[in-house]
């Protein structure tokens, strides 16, 4: 029998159910193209959009339909955030429910998102268009997800290089604590400079300090003061012998020649009297008060020897080139006395009294304590002659933000493997993730270490064109020549402060322009004779003991220099202009803050001598626009017209001490 | 033209119920490949159609309205278009041809001209003479919150349109 | 109304001038219908029997060819939304995930098109061996498809590298290094492939080019070939050997065919009528037996392959990042039964051994060309053979499942189920 040249019923059967099956899967695929996550999404966007808005704004806005995306062609990143947060950039939407809350505060009027986008700040994966995929929360195969609040700020910096950006608190903390530990010392770090590593050079430190005191600060210099700057290195007790022995060995400069005092004369009370007319406490603390630009000096009787602080209040350059320490000029019998006093009053009452002498040290166990010191980059801080090394003990970071991190690099502490994690638990516990980790323990606070992750999480790869970056140019070194620049360096001047950005930061006064705000005379006085300003501010400018020719080489290098040519008009105000100004004086209610002879407040400077103290020209732009010469100034900008200003100048002009602080 | 209920017939020995049955199966296989492929080439064809642009936005901000001096019409070869600053306000008039999308030059007072073909507009965009088959297009204008005129091209608007800042 | 008779006719005519025969009622018009169609004319217009028999053939070669298309013309939608430049490549594929109407769908069906094809060819293969179908007169054409098989791993790599993920970066830069332990020319073997030292964009745009010109270009030209001796030679060996078929051309003599209905095929045969020889019982027609077959073939192809593209998503990692290796670093899973190899030994995996296989199975019909056990699975005669070549095949699949499953980090051992 032949076979049915026809189809068997089966098939039929299986081409119907395959027919359909294939029918059914292919509309699936539509199914989920059409109800994908992002349409339903706008569909409720269009539901509240008709609730909060009237039908005439509804008319202008575009419509909700469709993927919508920025795309930032300089960075080549797309974001369609806005797909499902329609209503960001849109005041009526601030009541709404996410995703389509008003985005909060003015960020969108300093970072447009046209512009900037979204994950540019926030991180995440822009081009999703679903929420799991946008990396709302981690997930695989995306390094960069939305970054939590208390991490969003990593995401300012990459572009906000400056050391304090604006509004970003914990990354502005993180830098300065970056800065402050030294980080640069042994890391390549982009924004910090080797200079701002304040560390004593140890060369001649064998003359300087006693055993015991060496030895327990080694161990740990927090227990010996708890704001120290110096991490704890972990050491072993026979590493602490070792380099104890290597540091007594360095003699390099011998001390200046202190055997001619007469020790049996020094008078410890006078020495305190100097140590205050000095205004010593500006800078050093002692039982918690006082700066803390200097060393903390509360035990310093039991840390330093009595010929070496000596010989260093005689010339402190002479074996710290580098240290920010002033040159008194003080006589020899007040330097004896006040090296009394600092070495009989303030002592450790548990350390021994006298230091042993120095003496002979073990070549081996020198030999041991050098390799300690090698080993563990003392010299990356304390700069100490040939064995400074160009390349940095730790590992670079340049990146930082960019790396990845793996489980096992967690040594087993238990942890989400995110790389905010790793770093967290490196800068708490440095020896915790690495067998014998180099990298000192700094005793970071929870909080400081917070700031200082989201300031290595800035860190990245530098690959942001220029006109994405805001940075603050770091501010260069200025150092004068000539006698002044030796009357610069000797009272070191440019510790406390401010020449075109560069040198510290106690004082609140820069000196760029001093010589067209003070009056000379008030100049050369006060340099010989300080007083205080400001009532109200602990640091003061120290009583230098500077000589009359001296105060006049500076006051005439500020008057020829530091002038800006804007502030030196002729003031010749109307007759009658000091009394109107005056009357403003007392309307503007100015003695609420500012003292004149006996009465008024202690927030401002004292203006009782303003007539024999400050320029003119100075006064009238000040008052006219207190905040374009000191941003953040207490100073209300009243918004006084040209007269008004000129007339309260007429007034300030006419104070003196003669006329207001004594009967005349 | 598709039969196979009387292919089954002869197979089958013309069992009715048997017949009814192929006839139903087959047609119902068809008619699932039919949709099947027509269902393919419509999601080809949506498929074709992107859902984002890497091109520049149809709404953009062309500077600030003092960009634009009083009395004059502002060439913008990026954006190919012309901004005016009229007594009236600003307006906003496409520089491509209706015809094959040349750049048309502006004649001050006279209008516009396009080089390829030799269309002739008048000072609205109107034609007035030659291949041009529409006037020029007219954009809306609007002031963003840094107060740079913004133009959008998906808004047409009538030549009567002036936008006053 | 006679307008609308004319109409009828002139629509009717029209249709008749593209599909001459209609639909076939008779077994002459269903005959006529295959051999007056272009693309039906690559079936003969009766078959033999057993080479309808799905527990003969499984359909692996036609099922090869279904994805081989779907991969075509998948592979050109998404070349309409592809950039083959490193960011740009990456940009791409997110594009299609998230933005592109059908996109994911489409990239999902290819990728998974593509490493089926990769396993359907070898099983094919396999299946051929097992059944003796190598032998006379198909000798050459087992070789084809050795050749088709390496195309088929060639596409599948090149296609690889092309999303430009840390995935795809890692198994080529792994998959090329292997390539290098070649024997003097290793390094510009190497060279030549990446376009440069390292996997670049000039690597990405030779991959690209190769995937979606080169190698299709000669996928499509030898699956002609192997089509064009499949339709000379009929569908599967039969089981009986062909009496007519057994001879190959004797020197100077056009080769018989038994399945030509052409002159050529006449003109040197010794003087006998061309007629079926074979007894009636033992062919069916092409239509509707064969073709209704390949067709509901088609549609299981596609169901499945869709239930697996809507269910599972195609891979993509992070972009691809020179500075950052992932642990481990894998080729692409059809090399890694040789990576399991370079483990022990660069050269015996990454030369050796591939290049003993790809001989060995090219050799094949030329050593063993006794033509008996053939149209059968597992013939007793043939059982040195099978046993052979299924050892190596066992052992190959043993290998890539050790590679892909059961190495973690540094290559070490691991439980899959201990991840």
């Amino acid at each position: 029998m032949r076979t049915p040249q026809t189809a068997p019923s089966r098939m039929h059967l299986a081409f119907a159910v395959l027919g359909l099956a294939f029918l059914g899967i292919f509309s699936w695929v539509f199914m989920q193209e059409f109800f994908a996550e992002w349409r339903t999404t706008q569909a409720q966007f269009r539901a509240i959009e008709g609730q909060v808005k009237d039908p005439h704004a509804l008319s202008l806005a575009p419509p909700a339909d469709g993927i919508r995306q920025i795309w930032l062609r300089d960075i080549d990143r797309v974001d369609r955030c806005t797909t499902c947060h329609l209503g960001v950039d849109d005041d009526a939407f601030v009541k709404a429910p996410q995703p389509f809350t008003t985005h909060s505060g003015t960020w969108l009027k300093t970072h447009p998102p046209d512009r900037f986008g979204c994950t540019v700040c926030h991180g995440g994966q822009g081009e999703a268009t679903d929420y799991r995929d946008a990396a709302h929360q981690p997930i695989p195969h995306w390094s960069d997800p939305i970054r939590p609040r208390e991490l969003i700020e990593a995401n300012c910096g990459t572009c906000h290089r400056e050391r304090e950006p604006k509004e970003a608190f914990l990354l502005a903390a993180g830098r300065a604590r970056i800065a402050e530990a030294g980080c640069i010392a042994c890391h390549d770090l982009p924004g910090f400079s080797l200079d701002e590593v304040q560390a004593p050079r140890l060369e001649s430190v064998g003359y300087k300090v006693r055993p015991d005191w060496l030895r327990k600060w080694l161990a740990d210099p927090k227990a010996y003061l708890p704001q120290a700057r110096m991490p704890n290195f972990r050491l072993e007790p026979d590493e602490i012998q070792d380099l104890t022995a290597f540091l007594l060995s360095q003699r390099q400069t011998t001390p200046l020649d202190a055997s001619g005092v007469d020790w049996s004369k020094a008078d410890a009370d006078h020495g305190r009297a100097v140590f205050g007319e000095a205004r010593c406490v500006s800078c050093h603390m002692i039982d918690g008060r006082g700066g803390t630009l200097g060393p903390e000096l509360t035990t310093v009787g039991s840390k330093v020897r009595r010929d070496w602080l000596y010989s260093f209040l005689e010339d402190p350059m002479h074996d710290q080139p580098d240290t920010r320490m002033l040159r008194y000029r003080l006589a020899d019998n007040d330097i004896r006395d006040l090296v009394a006093y600092l070495t009989e009053d303030l002592v450790d009452p548990d350390a021994a009294t006298t230091p042993p002498a120095v003496g002979f040290l073990d070549p081996k166990q020198v030999e041991a304590g050098k390799q300690t010191f090698i080993k563990h980059g003392c010299f990356s801080c304390h700069r100490f002659g040939n064995l400074a090394s160009t390349a940095k003990i730790g590992p670079s970071l340049m990146a930082i933000g960019d790396r990845t991190v793996e489980p096992s690099d967690f040594r087993g502490e238990s942890a989400d493997p995110t790389l905010e994690n790793y770093l967290y638990l490196k800068l708490r516990e440095p020896d915790k993730l690495a067998e014998d980790s180099r990298m000192p323990t700094f005793n970071f606070t929870e909080q400081e270490a917070a700031t200082v992750v989201v300031a290595l999480l800035s860190t990245r790869k530098a690959d942001l064109p220029a006109s994405r970056v805001t940075d603050a140019p770091a501010p260069k070194p200025y150092r004068p020549q000539g006698a002044f620049g030796a009357l610069v360096s000797r009272y070191r001047c440019l510790s406390c402060h401010q020449v075109n950005g560069w040198g510290g930061t106690l004082s609140t006064v820069p000196l760029d322009r001093i010589g067209s705000q003070l009056q000379y005379a008030h100049i050369v006085a006060y340099l010989q004779q300080p007083y205080a300003i400001r009532v109200s501010v602990e640091a003061r400018m120290p009583h230098f003991g500077m000589t009359a020719d001296e105060a006049r080489t500076i006051a005439d290098y500020f008057s020829s220099v530091f002038v800006d040519d804007a502030l030196e008009k002729p003031f010749a105000p109307a007759p009658d202009a000091a009394r109107r100004g005056a009357a403003l004086y007392t309307k503007l209610g100015c003695r609420g803050c500012h003292i004149i002879g006996q009465t008024g407040g202690y927030v401002g400077p004292d203006l009782s001598d303003t007539g024999h103290r400050l320029k003119p020209g100075w006064i009238q732009a000040w008052l006219a626009a207190p905040e374009k010469w000191k941003p953040g100034t207490l100073q209300p900008d009243y918004g006084l017209k040209p007269e008004e200003v000129q007339d309260l100048t007429a007034y300030l002009m006419t104070l003196s001490r003669t006329a207001a602080g004594r009967t005349p | 033209m598709t039969d196979p209920a009387k292919d089954g017939d002869r197979a089958a020995g013309g069992l009715t119920g048997e017949r009814t049955r192929r006839r139903f199966l087959f047609t119902t296989g068809t008619a699932t490949v039919v949709v099947g492929v027509f269902g393919f080439l419509g999601a080809t064809a949506r498929y074709l159609f992107p859902n984002v642009l890497y091109e520049p936005p149809s709404r953009f901000p062309v500077g600030r309205p003092e960009d634009f001096p009083p009395g004059t019409a502002t060439f913008l070869p990026e954006r190919r278009l012309f901004v005016f600053n009229s007594d009236a306000g600003f307006y906003a008039i496409s520089s491509i041809c209706t015809h094959l999308g040349c750049n048309v030059n502006h004649i001050t007072g006279d209008g516009f001209a396009c080089p390829c073909h030799g269309s002739l507009y008048d000072a609205n965009g109107q034609v007035t003479r030659g291949p041009a088959p529409r006037p020029l297009a007219w954009f809306a204008l609007s002031l963003s919150p840094r107060g740079e005129l913004v133009i959008d091209e998906e808004r047409l608007v009538q030549p009567d349109y002036r936008f006053k800042v | 109304m006679p307008s609308l008779t004319a109409a009828t006719r002139t629509v009717r005519s029209a249709w008749r001038s593209v599909f001459r025969v209609g639909w076939p009622r008779t077994d002459k018009d269903r005959t006529a219908a295959m051999i007056s169609s272009f693309f039906l004319h690559v079936h003969s217009a009766k078959v033999k029997k057993h080479s309808l028999r799905a527990s003969y053939t499984l359909g692996l070669g036609l099922i090869s060819f279904y994805l081989l298309l779907v991969l075509v013309v998948t592979g050109v939608a998404l070349m309409l939304y592809y950039t083959p430049h490193p960011p740009e490549a990456y940009r791409s594929m997110k594009d299609l995930q998230f933005v592109v109407t059908f996109g994911p769908v489409l990239r999902n069906m290819h990728r998974w098109a593509a490493h089926a094809m990769v396993l359907v060819v070898f099983l094919h293969m396999c299946r051929v061996f097992f059944t003796g179908g190598y032998k006379t007169p198909r000798r050459f054409n087992w070789v084809v498809g050795v050749v088709l098989f390496l195309l088929t791993l060639g596409l599948s790599f090149t296609g690889y590298l092309l999303p430009w993920d840390q995935l795809s970066f890692w198994a080529i830069t792994v998959g090329s290094n292997i390539a290098s332990y070649a024997p003097w020319i290793g390094d510009d073997l190497k060279y030549l492939m990446l376009g440069g030292h390292v996997i670049g964009s000039g690597a990405l745009l030779r991959f690209y080019v190769l995937h979606c010109v080169v190698l299709p270009g000669a996928a499509m030209t030898l699956v002609a070939v192997h089509f064009f001796r499949v339709r000379k030679d009929g569908l599967s060996a039969p089981p009986q050997p062909e009496p007519s078929a057994i001879v190959e051309a004797a020197p100077g003599r056009f080769p018989a065919s038994t399945r030509s209905y052409g002159l050529m095929a006449l003109t040197d045969r010794p003087a006998q009528p061309v007629v079926e020889s074979d007894p009636e019982d033992d062919e069916v027609l092409s239509w509707p037996h064969l073709l209704y077959r390949e067709l509901l073939l088609l549609l299981a192809v596609l169901v499945v392959l869709h239930v697996v593209a809507l269910v599972f998503n195609a891979p993509l990692e992070e972009i691809a990042n020179a500075t950052i290796t992932p642990n481990p670093a894998k080729a692409p899973w059809y090399f890694l039964g040789l990576q399991e190899l370079v483990h022990y030994s660069a050269f015996v995996g990454g030369v050796l051994v591939p290049g003993v296989i790809v001989l060995a199975l090219v050799l094949i019909p030329y050593l063993d060309p006794k033509p008996r056990g053939v149209g059968v699975w597992f013939a007793r005669e043939r059982r040195w053979a099978n046993w052979t070549f299924g050892a190596f095949a066992i052992v190959a699949v043993v290998l890539t499942i050790v590679g892909t499953f059961f190495r973690g980090p540094n290559w070490a051992w691991v439980w899959p189920w201990m991840r």
